[in-house]
């Protein structure tokens, strides 16, 4: 198991982390949500060692990460980084060797994934010699080349093309069946629900959401029922009690329940309008999800959602 | 493949000095300005000999009898180290032509009369000196002859030097010349760390980095690496100059010459040590190679002021201002080994400024990689020495 305990972080007076914490089983995928400046790429280095922890630690097979086990981790930062000027089998080599292989058993990986990400021909060329794209790929070889045993990806999706996101979840799949561990950021959302086992969502330095899709999907909160009858007066569903309407087109109207609400009650109310043309609980995405959980301040333990 | 296993410090560092070594053997500017610095260096010393044996040779034709004048102008010329030969000539018509041929540099008439005359093509004050000088011993030495006075009797001077080196001077020279090397390479090795340093950062590479190791093993591993280059050169440059010096024969104690260009290597070591720590915590404080210039400006201008108080020091070693600064940790490496060459610095003085200049680099490398440590990983702007102190702490 890779623990993320209880972490705090603050810069001054400015508090970034207040007590973020989840679990990713080996092989499993997780997906860190959030936006901008929650705290995500904090999280992340408090992980490598790169910023220091107020309080908190982050565990690999429950021990907390040290500087051995931190080279087991393969990683990419946030603001991608590699020698502009060094040849991209040189430098992926060096990284393997920085990661504890020896010389030559950094070269054949080097030689391997290259070659394994399309690379192979562009090995001895200079990482800025090549397109942006390649140079994403030269940075995910570096974050692979020393067959790393949990894998760290800050945004690793941003700036790829649709084939570039396809190979690259392709080969993040991978290593999770191989029983990696994966934890990657990301602001595609559709991304994490496709790929992700779990997923956590970060506002303001706290996890304000976290589970798998399936267990944020069947929380109360952020549930919708839709229901379009053409014939209904605009506020049709307003004098029913404990709905609030959230929006109403024309006949096409969605609605929230609060608790103990009777949906039957609601799909009367309806009726007497005339037509009912669909009546439904909609699956929220993780879109609205997210958007619901970053705007409530309100931390909710992980995995609490009760199903209507 | 064989399982990853744990790394140490020196395994680490060794790693990053390896890749700097290799970076910059495959850099074009930097075999292009190693040729450049040996060739400069030949070609001085190939001046040198050139410049040396045009101006130590003269010719003067002496009219008429050249008996007594003759080794009075070869003595006065040896004087001020000019090699004068003689060339005796029939009357004026002969010495005009001889001039004018540029056979004889200078021709002397009635030399020994009431009226004598130098003809020369070009001016020429050392030579006008010297026969003249020549022509009034000769004049004086016959009147007091006439007089009737015993010239035997004038006691000859001997000379005792005091100085423990036989000959300071040229030790001096090369002391300088050392030290003009030595300010080059502190510079350039100086500017290889600083932008290497803001190469990690502007490219970001440094936080992959910082995922495997400490700062200060990469700090260790960039200094060591370039400076193992540094040390390489300058040795070779040290090589090359006694080589060189003693095969054209510019120099006449080789074993003078040796031990100041080994004083001069020694210096390098602890003057790169300093200097490059200096400048590889200044350039962590930027992000972009535009911003190095401001950073590095007031380390630089240390150097060119240490520069200057070494050239000064081969003028007057024993100076209050050469003696200060050679102690001085920053300066000494640049004044002090013009100091030892000019025997102007006891053994105890000596020990004493790299003392000093041990525990400044102890102090730079402590402090400095605090601050290295703080700045590297804020990869936007300018950070302020304090904020990146602070942030080491955080």
């Amino acid at each position: 198991m890779l623990e993320f305990d209880g972490l705090y972080k603050s810069y001054g007076a400015n508090r970034v982390l207040d007590g973020v914490g989840f679990t990713v089983a080996p092989g499993s995928m997780f997906g860190f949500c959030g936006a901008n400046g929650a705290g995500k790429t904090t999280t992340m280095r408090i992980a490598l060692g790169l910023v220091r922890a107020d309080a908190g630690e982050v565990r690999w097979r429950g021990a907390a990460l040290d500087a051995a086990a931190r080279r087991r981790i393969g990683y990419m930062p946030e603001e991608r980084g590699l020698y502009p000027k060094m040849r991209v089998g040189e430098q992926l080599t060096y990284f393997a060797r920085l990661h504890g292989m020896d010389g030559a058993a950094a070269a054949r990986a080097a030689e391997h994934w290259a070659e394994r990400l399309g690379l192979g021909d562009r090995r001895k060329d200079a990482v800025e010699k090549l397109s942006l794209g390649n140079q994403q790929r030269v940075q995910l070889a570096a974050a692979l080349v020393s067959r790393p045993e949990v894998l760290i990806l800050d945004e690793p999706f941003s700036g790829l093309d649709p084939v570039g996101v396809d190979s690259l979840a392709e080969a993040l799949l991978e290593q999770c069946r191989d029983g990696v561990p994966v934890v990657f950021s990301s602001h595609q959302l559709d991304l994490v629900e496709r790929l992700c086992d779990s997923v956590g969502i970060l506002a303001r330095g706290r996890m304000v959401a976290s589970g798998t899709v399936e267990e944020l999907r069947r929380r109360e909160a952020g549930r919708l029922l839709r229901v379009v009858a053409p014939e209904a007066p605009q506020g049709w569903a307003a004098t029913v009690p404990g709905v609030r309407v959230v929006s109403q087109q024309a006949g096409d109207t969605l609605l929230e329940l609060a608790a103990g609400t009777d949906d039957q009650t609601v799909l009367a109310a309806a009726l007497r309008t005339g037509r009912v043309t669909h009546f439904a609980w909609r699956e929220p995405t993780l879109v609205e999800l997210f958007r619901e959980a970053v705007a409530d301040p309100a931390p909710v333990p992980a995995g609490e959602g009760v199903a209507a | 493949m064989s399982e990853p296993r744990p790394l140490g410090s020196s395994a680490l560092v060794r790693l990053v000095a390896g890749r700097e070594i290799a970076t910059r053997l495959r850099d074009k500017n930097f075999i292009i300005s190693s040729i450049v610095i040996i060739v400069v260096l030949i070609g001085v010393m190939a001046f040198q000999v050139v410049v040396g044996s045009g101006s130590d040779e003269s010719r003067v034709g002496v009219v008429g009898d050249a008996s007594e004048l003759g080794p009075a102008i070869q003595a006065q010329g040896e004087a001020v180290g000019v090699d004068v030969t003689i060339v005796p000539l029939e009357d004026e018509a002969a010495a005009r032509q001889a001039v004018d041929d540029e056979d004889v540099d200078g021709a002397l008439v009635g030399g020994t009369g009431a009226a004598p005359e130098l003809l020369v093509k070009d001016r020429d004050s050392t030579m006008e000196a010297v026969v003249n000088g020549a022509v009034a011993g000769v004049a004086v030495a016959q009147q007091l002859a006439d007089a009737g006075v015993d010239l035997t009797a004038v006691p000859e001077v001997a000379v005792s030097s005091l100085e423990s080196g036989d000959d300071d001077g040229e030790r001096v020279v090369v002391a300088l010349i050392g030290v003009g090397v030595l300010y080059g390479l502190l510079i350039l090795f100086g500017q290889f760390v600083a932008q290497g340093v803001v190469e990690e950062k502007s490219s970001r590479v440094v936080e992959l980095l910082l995922a495997t190791m400490r700062p200060w093993q990469l700090l260790a591993g960039k200094i060591l690496g370039l400076g193992v280059l540094g040390l390489a050169q300058i040795v070779v440059i040290g090589v090359i100059g006694v080589v060189g010096a003693l095969a054209f024969d510019v120099v006449d104690v080789p074993g003078d010459l040796i031990s100041t260009v080994v004083s001069v290597v020694l210096w390098f070591v602890l003057g790169y040590a300093f200097y490059a720590s200096v400048f590889a915590v200044a350039a962590s404080l930027v992000s972009r190679q535009e911003d190095l210039g401001t950073v590095l400006t007031p380390t630089t201008l240390v150097l060119v002021a240490g520069f200057f108080v070494g050239l000064q020091a081969a003028g007057d070693p024993d100076s209050t201002l050469a003696s200060v600064t050679s102690y001085v940790p920053g300066l000494s490496p640049l004044v002090m080994p013009v100091r030892q060459a000019a025997g102007e610095a006891a053994a105890w003085e000596v020990a004493l400024a790299v003392v000093l200049m041990l525990v400044a680099i102890a102090l730079v490398v402590r402090l400095g990689g605090r601050v290295y440590a703080g700045a590297l990983l804020r990869t936007s702007g300018k950070t302020k020495l304090r904020e990146a102190l602070r942030a080491e702490r955080a």
